[in-house]
């Protein structure tokens, strides 16, 4: 699904299918000259300046298309004191489509699927190219206070967050009690 | 800490400068050299107030002239400033005047510094004084009150004659730049909400997120055809040539190459025109080609040959041959081949009889006739056609 971008190819006109593509998979420069990587960089240098509260995101190795995430569970939420990691993908026409985020931290909410897929709508269909990734952290952030219960992933979890709230927010503090610290 | 400094270590700068301007500076957190520096401004500028065109001399020499509707307008406000100082030194008694522009312009200085513009105290005196000199007249002009829209208004001329020192560069970048690319925009397209963003990425966005606005996602009506906001252009232009360069450089290689490697499909207009220009003149050069390209310009050469008595018409052929307009009609260009054969044939009978070369100039007359006739009517179909 994901096979690398192009490794200084012109995102514009290829959407994707670069030159650099030979069999396999190939790794894009980290000095990019694609539309793709030059606004990645660009968004790496402003978290890097001033990242959003309880955030943090940064390329995962050399390669910048591939980013790890932590999320601070908000106090007020049975996610306080938990930190979250997650993945980031971007794709080789980032802007025009939005990134992958999958949490690798096992999370109790309705809108996180168990293999730790998001469902966030900014995500899929409301994506727009004028998003950044500071702004995806802050959707995922008030996922955390303002579950998402009418288009649940989990409909068990959206079920009991409407019915029992007390008895969901336990079970997800015990969670990330488990899980994320 | 600053202020000691200069109490220590500068017994000409104590004496020149007012207590009120010192602390000022001491507030905006100027080292001792700054103040050195002030202090030389303050000491001369008095002297050149009187001195209008050397002023405005020096105002011409720093923005060079240009084709630039803003930097124009900059230049001929400086001048209408002045006078309006001149008008003021009349109304007021000058010891007042003196006293009130001296706290105008520290207090000017100060705005400006304050507004987190560290580079113009490393750029050290000429910007420092240029500086001053530019808000002089205007805070004097509008006394204490509006100092602070003058500095500020000065701020923008004084950044566009040093080309480094602007109070509020990076808001502005962060305002002109686009939100898809996050760079300047290039070529700003505005959407009908009103958004900007560089024409390619806003055409980008629609073909491959669909026709909404990227950052209201308002319809877009057809973001095919999406236009440059001339204005927001300009101003970005003048603003950031350094970034425009280097991004209209990018754009110059990247459809370069694009052309190098499919010419069929390149990107800018202009260089379509030049890729059926080639196979134009591969046309030209290629064997086939040479009577498809008689036939369109043979309609003029005809009528003349047909209304000439046709004495030697094969010579006549060979030349009007030579100076071809291309054009790409293969059936025309078959038939006139074909025609044109037939008519050698007749020719090359010639010498056999006189009665044949008489009838052959006749069939030749007659096939030429025909082939002007065909050719215009081409060419009106061709011209209805393009």
């Amino acid at each position: 699904m994901y096979s690398g971008a192009p490794s200084g190819g012109i995102a514009i006109g290829g959407g994707g299918g670069g030159r650099g593509r030979g069999g396999g998979r190939t790794w894009p420069s980290t000095t990019s000259v694609s539309t793709s990587g030059k606004r990645i960089h660009k968004e790496m240098t402003e978290l890097s300046m001033e990242a959003p509260p309880d955030c943090a995101a940064g390329p995962k190795g050399d390669n910048i298309y591939h980013w790890v995430a932590t999320l601070f569970g908000p106090p007020g939420t049975p996610y306080k004191g938990g930190i979250f990691f997650l993945d980031i993908t971007f794709p080789s026409d980032y802007p025009f489509k939005p990134p992958k985020v999958v949490f690798k931290t096992r999370i109790y909410h309705c809108n996180v699927d168990p293999s730790g897929n998001v469902s966030l709508d900014i995500l899929t269909e409301n994506w727009s190219p004028a998003l950044t990734i500071s702004k995806v952290l802050l959707a995922l952030r008030s996922m955390f206070t303002n579950p998402e219960t009418y288009k649940p992933v989990v409909p068990g979890i959206a079920h009991l967050y409407l019915g029992d709230k007390a008895k969901h927010d336990e079970i997800a503090a015990q969670w990330t009690l488990r899980f994320a610290r | 800490m600053v202020n000691e400094a200069g109490n220590n270590g500068d017994d000409k700068v104590e004496g020149l400068l007012s207590p009120k301007f010192r602390s000022v500076a001491a507030m905006a957190g100027w080292d001792e050299e700054a103040l050195l520096m002030a202090s030389l401004v303050v000491e001369d500028t008095p002297d050149r107030l009187p001195k209008q065109k050397k002023r405005s001399d020096l105002l011409h020499f720093k923005t060079p002239p240009t084709n630039s509707r803003r930097k124009r307008r900059a230049q001929k406000r400086s001048p209408a400033s002045i006078t309006a100082t001149v008008l003021d030194l009349d109304d007021q008694d000058t010891a007042k005047q003196e006293s009130e522009k001296k706290e105008a312009e520290s207090t000017s200085i100060e705005k400006l510094d304050k507004k987190g513009d560290e580079a113009l105290e490393e750029q050290g005196c000429s910007v420092v004084t240029s500086s001053t000199k530019n808000i002089e007249p205007e805070s004097i002009e509008k006394a204490d009150t509006k100092v602070a829209e003058a500095s500020e208004e000065q701020g923008c001329s004084v950044s566009f004659s040093s080309s480094a020192a602007f109070p509020s560069i990076d808001r502005l970048r962060e305002e002109l730049s686009c939100a898809i690319c996050l760079e300047i925009c290039f070529e700003p397209s505005t959407t009908p909400c009103g958004h900007s963003f560089c024409k390619k990425c806003l055409r980008f966005a629609a073909d491959k997120c669909g026709k909404k606005c990227p950052k209201c996602r308002q319809l877009i009506s057809n973001g095919r055809s999406c236009t440059v906001n001339t204005v927001l252009w300009n101003t970005i232009q003048l603003l950031f040539p350094k970034e425009v360069e280097t991004r209209n450089a990018a754009a110059d290689l990247s459809s370069r190459e694009a052309k190098r490697h499919s010419p069929v499909r390149a990107v800018a207009t202009h260089s379509n025109v030049t890729s059926s220009r080639t196979t134009r003149v591969l046309l030209l050069n290629s064997p086939e080609s040479g009577p498809s390209s008689q036939e369109r310009r043979n309609s003029h050469a005809m009528r003349r040959q047909s209304a000439r008595a046709s004495g030697m018409p094969s010579r006549n052929r060979d030349i009007s041959s030579r100076r071809e307009l291309p054009s790409q009609d293969g059936d025309a260009a078959l038939a006139l081949r074909m025609q044109r054969e037939e008519f050698m044939e007749s020719f090359r009978t010639r010498s056999s009889a006189d009665e044949q070369y008489r009838s052959s100039l006749a069939l030749a007359r007659a096939n030429l006739r025909a082939m002007a006739s065909r050719a215009i009517n081409i060419r009106v179909r061709g011209g209805r056609g393009s």
